[in-house]
C-alpha cells in the first residue's frame, strides 16, 4: 500500500460521511456510510480502510471510524 | 376507404416524401383524389392526402420536413367546385372534397412551369453529381417537358459562382430553382437561420449569412439544407467525387448520445455519404456536422490495422500475427495473477463500442480474470446518474423519450449545451421553444441555447462552478415555500417518511435563495422567479449534462434534480421527466451492460445471490461476491504495485481522465497493458499489445443512446484488421481458457436478455421488425417503454432524498484566484481521435482558454496571448480567448486535443458516491507565458518517440489470421 493510496482512501471515505451527515445524527449516517462502503468499495479497499483505523485512524472525521468499525465486525447476512 | 391516422409511423415508408408534413389531429376527414376514397387527419394538405393514397402530384417546393410553402406551383390540382388551380401542398384538406391531379390543363400549367425553371437552369444533366438523384429532373421528366422555348439567351444565372468554402458540402448558385427548401429547412428544421432569399422576382438567390461564404455565416454544417435541396445546387463534395451511391444500409451514429440513424449510402465497399434517415425514431431524419460528415477518419492512414507487441514501452513495436498477439497478451495475464494474486488484474469498457462488446469485455473480467475488476469511462462522466436516479426513482436512466420535449412547457436546462454536444436534440429543443415553451438554464456559462432565433427569452442562472446543489436547494425551497408542489402526487407515489425528512430539510431558512445567494452568486429574486415558472408549468422538463455529475457532489445534485421533479408532479408523463444528456454514443448503453464493478448487466448488484446464481448458471462459473476496482482505484493500486496489468477497449484513459500526470505514472507502472483501438491513442503508448479496433461501419451490434433506445449497428464494410471487436475480445478469453463461442452478436443479445429482466424482451428480429426498442423490453411492456414511471416507479414509491450543500475541497485562494470549468464544441467530438482526423478540425483547430474581459485587463491579456494555465497539480499552456459568456473569475475550455493537456490540470478531487472526477470546477492561477508547459514539452517528445517506434512495425509483413482464429 502506497501513502498516496492511503490518503485517497481516507479523502473518500470522510467526504461520504459529510455528504451523508444531517443534523449531526452521526449514528444515522454511520449506517449508511458503512453500507454504501460495503457496497460500491473493492474487497483491497475496505481491508485497507479497516486495518488503517485499527491502527491509528487520525485521520478518519468521527463519522468514519463509526462505520468503519460497523464495517469490520462481521455482517448479518 | 383507405384509413390513415397519420402521425403514428406506423404504416408510412421512411423513404417516400409525403410533401408535408402530418397533421396531428384526431378529426378525420374523408376525400377523394382521382376518385379514390381516402380519409385523413383534419388539417391534412391535399398533397399529404394524395402520397398517403399512393398517388403521386409532382413538386419542387415541398417537402414533408418542411411547412409548405407554395412557391413552385407546380402541386396545382383541380377540386371540384373551386376556381382554378390551387397549390395541393398549401391546401388543406376538406370533408367531401374531390380532387382531380392529372388532366390536359393541368399537364399544360406544370408543363408551362418546368418550361420557365428550365429556361434558366444549365442544361449539363449528363455530368451534373446529381444526375439519377434530382427532383427537378425527375419532375421535368413527369410533366413531359419537351422543349424550352425562351432560349438560353436571355437574361440568367448561369455564371453565377461556384461556393466551395464548406469543406463538406458546395454551393452552386446557377443550379437554384429559388425553392426555399434550404432556408426552410436551416430555420425550422436545423433552428440556426443562416440562409435567407435575398432581392425579389428574377433577382432573388440564396444567401448564407450577409451574402458571405457558407464558412463565414453562422452555418454549423448540419446539412440539412444539402438533403432538402431538389438540384445539385447544395451538393455533398463526397458525391461529387465518387458520383451517385449504389445501395444504402440503415445504422446509427457512434458520435453522440443522440444516437442519430443514417443510411450510410455505399458504393461497393466505399461509404459515399451518410444521411440521416427519417424513419430514425431518435432523429427523424436530421444529423450534425460529426454524423453527418465527420467520418472520414474510418479510412485514414492512420488506423492502426496489425495487431503489434512489445516488451517494454521503450521498444519499438513488433507487427505479429493476431494469434500471437493475442497469445503474448494471455500469457502476460496469466504469469501476472501467478504471481501477483487474481485481483492484480482488470479491464476497462468502452463507451464507444456496441453493447454486446461491452458486455462480452464485463463478461470476460468476471468469468475469465475471475474478478470485478471492470470498468468504464462512464465512469468519468455519468455514474452519479446511475447512483442519483437509482436512489430516488429507481432507475438509472432517463425518464423520456426525446420528442417528448414537444409537450413541455418549461424547460430546465443544468449543465448542458444542447446545441454544441446534442445538436440534432438541441434543434428539437429550438423547435419547442420557438413554438414559446419557456427556457430555465442553470450553467456558469451562457449557452447558445439562451439565444435561440425567435424562442422566447430564456432565465439565465449563471451559478458559481461548484454550488449546483445550493441552487437545486433553494430552487426546491421557493416551490415547497410557496405551495407549489404537487400534492396528489407526493402522496400518491412517495415514501412519505423520505418525503417529511427532505421537506423539513428543504424549508430551513439556510436552504432559501436569499441565504443561498452568497454561495451561488445569483440574485435570490431571479431563482424564484426561475422556481416558479418551473413550478407552475403544467409540464416542467429537465435536462442536464456533465455540468451536473462532474462535481464533487454530482450524485447529491442528480438526486436533488429528482426531487424537484418529484415535489412537481413532473414525472410519468410526456413533457416533463429528468433526462440525462449522455456524452458518448453508448454512455447508457456501457452502464446498462455491467461495466461498473459492482453491477452485473443490468444493474444488477454482484452481492446478491440470486443475480450471481443465475449468472453463474448460464456462464459455468463462480463470480465475485464483493465489488472491484474503480479506474481511480486501479491507478492507486497500480502505482502502490498491487494492480499489475489491464485490457483497455476503445477507450483513451490518458487523455480523458484527469489530473494526467497520475494517469501517466500509473499506466508506467503497468507490466501488461493491452489496448485495443483504432488510433496509437495517447494511452497506447503506454501499451505492450495493441490489437486494431474496428470502427462502427465495420461491425454488427446495438447502441443505446440517452432516451434508453437500442439502435441497430449495421456492417457496412470489413474490418481493416479482419476482427470486430467482439471477435477480439472473444478470442481473449479462449485463449485464457475460458471458452466463449459466439458466431454473431445478435447471439450475445440473446444472453444478455436471458440474464437482464429489463431486456428480456430484445432480440435482433425484433430490432429489424420495430427499427428501435427503449428498455425496459418485457413481458409487461413487449414494445419498449418510451416513457417511464407511468404508474409507479421500479423501487415501488419514490425516494426524496435530503441533499446537504456541501462546499467543494477545491477553493479559490490567492495563489489559484480563478475557477476552471471544462466542456465541449459542436465540430469536435470529446477526446477528437476521430474529428481531429477530419475536415472538422477546420472548425475548431486548437483548444483555448476562455476568459473574461475584467480578468483578462487585469492580467494584460488578450485575444490570442499564450497563457500559462497552473493548479494545485499542473501547468498547461493554452492561448486565449476574451469572451463575456462566463462570469468574472470563471474561465474556461475544452478538452479536444491532447497536446493542450486541459487534464494536466484538472485535479483528482471526485464525486463523493461514484468517485466521477470533478472536472467542472478546477481552481486555477493564469497568466501570460511565452513558451510550452514542462508537461507539453515532454508530451511532444513522448509523442514523437511513441509515433516513431510505430514506424517500422507499419512496413512490417502483411498477417491476415483472423479468419482462422475466430
Ligand atoms: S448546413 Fe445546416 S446550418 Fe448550414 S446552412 Fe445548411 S441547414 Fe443551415
Ligand atoms: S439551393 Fe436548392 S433548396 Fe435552396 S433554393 Fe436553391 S434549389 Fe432550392
Ligand atoms: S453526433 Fe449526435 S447529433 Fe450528431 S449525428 Fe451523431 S448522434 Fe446525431
Ligand atoms: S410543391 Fe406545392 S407549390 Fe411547390
Amino acid at each position: 500500500m502506497s501513502d498516496q493510496q492511503l490518503q485517497n482512501l481516507i479523502k473518500m471515505i470522510n467526504q461520504i460521511s459529510i455528504n451523508n451527515l444531517h443534523h449531526g445524527d452521526e449514528d444515522k449516517a454511520a449506517d449508511v456510510v458503512a453500507t454504501h462502503i460495503r457496497k460500491f468499495w473493492a474487497r483491497s479497499m475496505k481491508q485497507q480502510i479497516i486495518d488503517y483505523a485499527e491502527s491509528d485512524g487520525i485521520e478518519l472525521s468521527a463519522v468514519s471510524r463509526l462505520a468503519v468499525k460497523r464495517l469490520a465486525e462481521p455482517q448479518e447476512a | 376507404m383507405l384509413q390513415y391516422f397519420d402521425p403514428g409511423k406506423s404504416g408510412l415508408n421512411p423513404d417516400i416524401d409525403y410533401g408535408t408534413p402530418p397533421s396531428s389531429s384526431e378529426t378525420l376527414v374523408s376525400v377523394s383524389i382521382d376518385g379514390t376514397d381516402i380519409s385523413v387527419p383534419e388539417g391534412t394538405s391535399v398533397l399529404r392526402a394524395a402520397a398517403l393514397a399512393g398517388i403521386t402530384i409532382p413538386k419542387l417546393c415541398a417537402s414533408d420536413n418542411l411547412e409548405a410553402f407554395g412557391s413552385c406551383r407546380m402541386c396545382a390540382v383541380e377540386i371540384e367546385g373551386r376556381r382554378g388551380y390551387p397549390a395541393s401542398c398549401t391546401t388543406p384538406v376538406a370533408e367531401g372534397m374531390a380532387v382531380t391531379t392529372q388532366n390536359g390543363k393541368l399537364a399544360k400549367l406544370r408543363r408551362n412551369i418546368m418550361e420557365l425553371y428550365i429556361s434558366d437552369h444549365p442544361l449539363d444533366c449528363l455530368t451534373c453529381p446529381a444526375n439519377g438523384n434530382c427532383e427537378l429532373q425527375d419532375v421535368a421528366g413527369a410533366v413531359g417537358l419537351r422543349e424550352v422555348r425562351y432560349g438560353f439567351e436571355g437574361e440568367n444565372h448561369l455564371d453565377a459562382e461556384v461556393d466551395d468554402s464548406n469543406p463538406y458540402f458546395s454551393f452552386d448558385p446557377s443550379k437554384c430553382i429559388v425553392c426555399s427548401r434550404c432556408v426552410r429547412a436551416c430555420e425550422e428544421v436545423q433552428g440556426t437561420f443562416a440562409l435567407t432569399i435575398e432581392g425579389r422576382g428574377f433577382e432573388s438567390k440564396v444567401s448564407a449569412g450577409q451574402s458571405e461564404p457558407f464558412m463565414d455565416s453562422e452555418c454549423v454544417s448540419c446539412g440539412a439544407c444539402v438533403q432538402a435541396c431538389p438540384t445539385s445546387t447544395l451538393m455533398e463534395k463526397s458525391v461529387i467525387d465518387a458520383g451517385q451511391p449504389e445501395h444504402s444500409v440503415v445504422t446509427t451514429c457512434a458520435y453522440c448520445g443522440v444516437g442519430c440513424s443514417f443510411k450510410a449510402e455505399m458504393k461497393g465497399d466505399q461509404l459515399v455519404r451518410m444521411v440521416p434517415y427519417k424513419g430514425g425514431d431518435a432523429n427523424h431524419g436530421h444529423s450534425c456536422v460529426k454524423g453527418r460528415f465527420a467520418f472520414g477518419y474510418a479510412t485514414h492512414k492512420d488506423r492502426i490495422r496489425e495487431p503489434m507487441i512489445r516488451d517494454s514501452i521503450n521498444e519499438p513495436w513488433r507487427t505479429v500475427s493476431w494469434d500471437e498477439a493475442i497469445g503474448f497478451a494471455a500469457k502476460r495475464l496469466k504469469d501476472t495473477q501467478a504471481k501477483y494474486g487474481r485481483e492484480s488484474i482488470g479491464g476497462i469498457t468502452s463507451s464507444r463500442c456496441t453493447n454486446e462488446e461491452t458486455y462480452l469485455v464485463q463478461k470476460l473480467i468476471r468469468a475469465a480474470f475471475g474478478n470485478n475488476n471492470t470498468d468504464t469511462c462512464a465512469r468519468v462522466c455519468h455514474s452519479p446518474t446511475g447512483f442519483g436516479l437509482k436512489t430516488t426513482i429507481g432507475e438509472s436512466a432517463g425518464t423520456q423519450t426525446f420528442d417528448s420535449v414537444m409537450k413541455a412547457d418549461t424547460i430546465v436546462v443544468i449543465g448542458a449545451n444542447p446545441t454544441d454536444a446534442h445538436p440534432v436534440f438541441g434543434s428539437q429543443m429550438r423547435r419547442r421553444l420557438r413554438q414559446g415553451a419557456k427556457l430555465i438554464v442553470i450553467d456558469p456559462r451562457r449557452i447558445d441555447l439562451l439565444k435561440t432565433p425567435h424562442g422566447s427569452e430564456g432565465i439565465h442562472l449563471p451559478l458559481r462552478p461548484g454550488t449546483n446543489v445550493a441552487m437545486v436547494n433553494a430552487l426546491a425551497h421557493v416551490i415547497v415555500t410557496e405551495g407549489l408542489e404537487d400534492k396528489a402526487f407526493i402522496e400518491s407515489r412517495c415514501e412519505p417518511d423520505q418525503y417529511r425528512a427532505w421537506r423539513d430539510f428543504i424549508v430551513e431558512e439556510r436552504n432559501s435563495p436569499e441565504a443561498m445567494e452568497a454561495v451561488t452568486g445569483v440574485p435570490a429574486e431571479l431563482v424564484r422567479k426561475a422556481a416558479r415558472i418551473y413550478g407552475e408549468a403544467r409540464n416542467g422538463a429537465i435536462y442536464y449534462g456533465l455540468g451536473v455529475t462532474e462535481h464533487s457532489q454530482g450524485s447529491t445534485m442528480v438526486m436533488g434534480i429528482a426531487n424537484l421533479a418529484m415535489a412537481t408532479g413532473n414525472l410519468g408523463r410526456e413533457g416533463v421527466g429528468v433526462n440525462p444528456l449522455r456524452g458518448q454514443n453508448n454512455v447508457q448503453g456501457s452502464c446498462d451492460m455491467g461495466s461498473f464493478p459492482h453491477e452485473l448487466p443490468g444493474y444488477q448488484h454482484v452481492g446478491d445471490p440470486n443475480v450471481r446464481e443465475r449468472f453463474e448458471g448460464d456462464w459455468g462459473v463462480s463470480i465475485d461476491p464483493e465489488p472491484g476496482l474503480r479506474i481511480p482505484n486501479m491507478f492507486d493500486a497500480a502505482i502502490a504495485g498491487t494492480f499489475k496489468a489491464m485490457y483497455v477497449q476503445g477507450e483513451d484513459i490518458a487523455q480523458s481522465d484527469p489530473n494526467t500526470q497520475h494517469v501517466e505514472a500509473a499506466l508506467t507502472s503497468l507490466d501488461c497493458l493491452i489496448v485495443q483501438d483504432i488510433f496509437l491513442n495517447e494511452t497506447a503508448k503506454y501499451a505492450h499489445v495493441l490489437l486494431p479496433g474496428s470502427t462502427f461501419l465495420e461491425k454488427n451490434g446495438t447502441f443505446t443512446n440517452a432516451e434508453r433506445r437500442i439502435n441497430r449497428v449495421r456492417k457496412v464494410m470489413a474490418p481493416v484488421a479482419g476482427m470486430e471487436d467482439w471477435e477480439v475480445t472473444m478470442a481473449l478469453s479462449n485463449a485464457l481458457g475460458y471458452p466463449m463461442h459466439y458466431q454473431h452478436p445478435s447471439e450475445i443479445m440473446d444472453e444478455i436478455a436471458r440474464l437482464t429482466p429489463t431486456f428480456t424482451g430484445v432480440s435482433y428480429d425484433k430490432l429489424d421488425r420495430l427499427g428501435s426498442i427503449q428498455w425496459p423490453c418485457n413481458e409487461e411492456h413487449p414494445d419498449g417503454t418510451p416513457t417511464m414511471h407511468v404508474l409507479d416507479f421500479p423501487i415501488g414509491r419514490g425516494k426524496f432524498a435530503v441533499t446537504e450543500y456541501v462546499a467543494s475541497e477545491e477553493k479559490t485562494n490567492r495563489k489559484f484566484p480563478l475557477l476552471l470549468t471544462t466542456g465541449r464544441i459542436l465540430s469536435q467530438y470529446n477526446v477528437g481521435a476521430q474529428t481531429r482526423r477530419t475536415e472538422n478540425s477546420r472548425w475548431h483547430e486548437e483548444d483555448v482558454l476562455e476568459i473574461h474581459p475584467s480578468d483578462a485587463e487585469l492580467r494584460g491579456i488578450h485575444d490570442g496571448d499564450w497563457l500559462g494555465i497552473s493548479s494545485r497539480v499542473g501547468r498547461t499552456v493554452l492561448r486565449a480567448k476574451v469572451s463575456d459568456r462566463m462570469l468574472p473569475g470563471v474561465v474556461y475550455t475544452t478538452f479536444h486535443h491532447p497536446g493542450s493537456g486541459a487534464n494536466v490540470i484538472t485535479t483528482d478531487s471526485s464525486d463523493w458516491a461514484t468517485n466521477c472526477p470533478e472536472y467542472k470546477v478546477t481552481a486555477v492561477q493564469v497568466e501570460k507565458v511565452t513558451q510550452p508547459s514542462e508537461w507539453q514539452r515532454h508530451f511532444q517528445q513522448f509523442d514523437q518517440r511513441q509515433q516513431e517506434l510505430l514506424t517500422p512495425a507499419e512496413a512490417g509483413t502483411e498477417t491476415s489470421d483472423a479468419t482462422a482464429i475466430k
